[in-house]
């Protein structure tokens, strides 16, 4: 009996900890999402705000372009974050809200424990003892104090051995729909931002390029300009 | 050629066997050596091809040059020498004006190359000695009228040499130096944040997981995981390859025509100086180092301005291409994870439904620790409510009013009513009245005179609605609300009775037994909470927690 005891008292420790460990994470990455899409955002603010585009159509259009789909992405993100805080970040929170009442049926438990133990031991000690007058008489008030308690002790016990692996169990309806929850915000909001940057890339000044190629130009230009005689030698 | 090799030898034998003293001078005696016999074996070629004078490659490349400054000298006395009325003379004139224009030409090219390498030179690797050391008094009376000078335009705007060309090839450099230097500097930032946001949220995916699966349905999903973190990683080195490391290449390459548009500048404010004054070697000279600089800076800041466009533009597109694939990565990682879909209306529900059987096992109801918090939020506000500003209604007053007034003008508060103005009373929900006028002394319909059998006052219309005892009303036991409009409701329906023993810690509470029945009174206590109700039993008043309770239902 002890033994299971102990094995769930462990498991529901660890549950514990897991669930406030959870939710710390939880919080530490939807900021650090948000994080990522403000300094996304200031990318193009910053490159819209430069005069540079003025006078250059092309590179006006693609910075708008670029501007805009930030700007979504930003949106979209904090939807996400919006979708995970109700339904994994606050249901991790109302479930953790039962733990101290656990914690508190655990610790009554042990003192109604404590209790019987003590109890326990007086009857023991009195049957021991000459069977005399005043003893007997003792012996009779111990054993009926004892009963109350034990019984006590025995409810409780029942109670949290029925009721503690329910409560563990339930743990598996309770969290799936957050899970899946929390998947299914990170796949719309990632087939979004495919999308929206998949459109962007259509728009640039040349999409059949590839990302080799534009790497071969860069290196030509660099040299080209090396070659300048304004520009400082390294 | 013969005598080198030897030579050699001689020097490496000499070298093995004394290694340490192959001195500085004995280095410096064996290459003049060496340059000495190479020309000499040239001349010998050159001895045989009949051109004695070419010892060195600076007299061979000078060649091409000295040919093109003899032209003019030719065809100054072919002109000289021809009479003006000869059919040739236009075209000699023509041919040495442009023979004459090619040479300034070559001159002012050289001009500018010689005042761009003069000025290029990286200022860093002067020391404090050197610049002091170039202070002299031409340097400081440069300096100082080219300051003034500068003075003299912001402030009058004095006739100046302009180069509109010059001022915006300008402008774009400055704005392309800008928006480079602002593109590395965020979008390392992005990318730093991205590196921290994507790993969190997957490793919060796999955790969340844990938790809600059993281990035996572990669905293999470190791979995954493992998976989109590598692609995290890719993402990252590409973006430092294709991005950050051109741009910041380019942005290294800014400072050198900086200078130089510097220098510029200063040529400008000397050319300036000179223009009031007349025109001598001086100003010659200022206006030609001007023009050389400017001319230069200008061609050649088009090609820069140019392809440092292209290199921003090509970096931009990379990036946009970058994201576009890492958003795709991720989408598939996420994908594979998704056991089945829900909808998310669904999701509450369920979750809710949980809370609730696990918040019903006795254990946690028993224990719950809100039961000690409602208690402390009970016991800390309860003392400032007390303070009667009106006793509460007692049912010696409404009996009173019952038996004082006729039904039609008993009304019921429907809800707490504060007093605001003068003359108002306070109510209490559900306290009965006894409408004596309806208006107030000034007119209005809204305010109504009323007697509670304590005192009278005024209050609110609105808050008011008929007391009727006759009807019966349904009180949902979901709805415990203190706020909301209480119908009225049949005396006996406020009897509840207890589904568990409660035991009272305080005066304020009730001891309850199981099946015990109750008289509700107030369905919150005196600071709203709504988890406490004011009950009756067998004379005896006070608060009971409200979950303790269940409805009593007739038959």
């Amino acid at each position: 009996m002890s033994w299971w005891r102990e094995t769930l008292k462990g498991s529901m420790e660890n549950f514990s900890k897991q669930t406030r460990k959870l939710q710390k994470d939880m919080k530490k990455s939807t900021d650090a999402d948000l994080a990522m899409s403000k300094s996304a955002v200031k990318i193009s603010l910053d490159l819209l705000s430069n005069p540079l585009c003025e006078q250059d159509q092309d590179l006006l259009s693609m910075v708008t372009a670029l501007d805009t789909a930030m700007k979504r992405m930003d949106a979209f993100n904090q939807e996400k974050v919006n979708q995970i805080q109700k339904t994994v970040i606050e249901p991790l929170k109302k479930f953790g809200s039962v733990f101290p009442s656990l914690n508190m049926a655990v610790k009554r438990r042990e003192q109604a424990l404590q209790d019987y133990r003590r109890l326990q031991a007086k009857v023991e000690k009195y049957e021991e003892k000459e069977k005399t007058g005043p003893v007997l008489a003792k012996l009779h008030q111990a054993r009926e104090e004892l009963r109350p308690v034990r019984e006590d002790f025995e409810a409780k016990n029942r109670q949290l051995l029925e009721e503690m692996p329910r409560f563990y169990g339930s743990r598996l309806d309770y969290f799936q729909p957050s899970f899946e929850s929390l998947i299914r915000a990170q796949v719309v909001y990632y087939s979004e931002m495919h999308k929206i940057f998949g459109d962007l890339t259509q728009q640039l000044d040349q999409p059949g390029h590839s990302d080799e190629q534009r790497e071969r130009e860069n290196e030509a230009k660099l040299s080209e300009l090396r070659a300048l005689s304004i520009v400082a030698d390294d | 050629m013969a005598q080198y090799h030897i030579s050699k030898k001689q020097l490496k034998a000499e070298a093995i066997s004394e290694p340490h003293e192959v001195s500085v001078t004995d280095n410096y005696f064996q290459t003049q050596w060496l340059i000495w016999s190479f020309s000499a074996s040239f001349r010998k070629i050159y001895m045989q091809e009949g051109k004695p004078n070419l010892l060195d490659m600076g007299s061979l490349m000078i060649k091409p040059i000295q040919r093109v400054m003899k032209y003019p000298l030719l065809l100054c006395e072919l002109r000289n020498s021809t009479p003006p009325s000869h059919p040739d003379y236009r075209a000699l004139d023509d041919a040495f004006a442009a023979v004459k224009d090619i040479n300034v030409n070559i001159n002012e090219l050289k001009r500018r190359k010689d005042l761009v390498l003069k000025y290029k030179k990286n200022d860093e690797d002067e020391s404090l000695k050197d610049k002091l050391s170039k202070l002299n008094i031409h340097s400081i009376s440069k300096k100082s009228k080219r300051v003034t000078n500068h003075l003299k335009i912001l402030t009058r705007g004095e006739s100046q040499v302009k180069d509109n060309t010059f001022n915006r090839e300008e402008k774009l450099f400055r704005a392309l130096e800008k928006t480079v230097r602002l593109c590395v500097k965020n979008i390392s930032l992005c990318l730093q944040h991205i590196q921290d946001a994507m790993p969190l949220a997957l490793q919060s995916v796999m955790d969340l997981q844990e938790i809600s699966y059993n281990k035996d349905d572990e669905m293999g999903y470190s791979e995954t995981l493992s998976n989109a973190l590598n692609s995290c990683h890719d993402f990252a080195s590409h973006l430092q390859r294709l991005i950050l490391t051109p741009l910041s290449a380019l942005l290294s390459l800014f400072p050198g025509p900086h200078k130089l548009i510097q220098k510029r500048y200063d040529k400008l404010l000397d050319c300036n100086s000179y223009l009031q004054r007349s025109a001598g070697e001086e100003s010659d000279l200022a206006k030609k180092e001007y023009e050389a600089l400017n001319a230069q800076l200008v061609e050649e800041l088009q090609a820069f301005n140019q392809a440092a466009r292209k290199i921003l533009l090509n970096c931009l597109c990379s990036f946009i291409t970058l994201l576009r694939d890492l958003m795709l990565v991720a989408q598939q990682a996420y994908s594979t994870l998704v056991p089945v879909p829900l909808l998310v209306s669904s999701i509450s529900e369920i979750q809710n439904q949980v809370l609730e059987e696990v918040q019903n096992l006795n254990c946690v109801k028993e224990n719950s620790a809100t039961f000690i918090e409602r208690k402390l939020s009970f016991e800390k506000k309860k003392p400032v409510q007390i303070l009667p500003e009106m006793p509460r209604q007692t049912d010696i007053h409404r009996s009173k009013l019952l038996s004082t007034y006729s039904a039609e003008e008993l009304y019921q508060a429907k809800r707490k009513c504060n007093a605001t103005q003068e003359y108002d009373i306070n109510l209490l929900e559900g306290e009965l009245v006894a409408v004596i006028e309806q208006k107030d002394p000034l007119g209005s319909t809204s305010r109504w005179l009323v007697d509670t059998g304590n005192v009278k006052g005024y209050v609110y219309s609105s808050f008011l609605k008929p007391y009727n005892p006759a009807k019966m009303q349904k009180v949902d036991t979901e709805n415990r609300f203190c706020d909301d409009d209480f119908e009225n409701i049949k005396v006996d329906e406020q009897i509840f009775y207890a589904v568990h023993a409660f035991q009272a810690r305080s005066d304020h509470e009730l001891s309850l037994q199981e099946y015990q029945r109750v008289h509700i009174l107030r369905f919150c206590d005196l600071s709203g909470n709504k988890e406490w109700w004011l009950a009756e039993a067998q004379g005896q008043k006070g608060y009971v927690p409200a979950n303790y309770l269940g409805k009593m239902t007739y038959a």
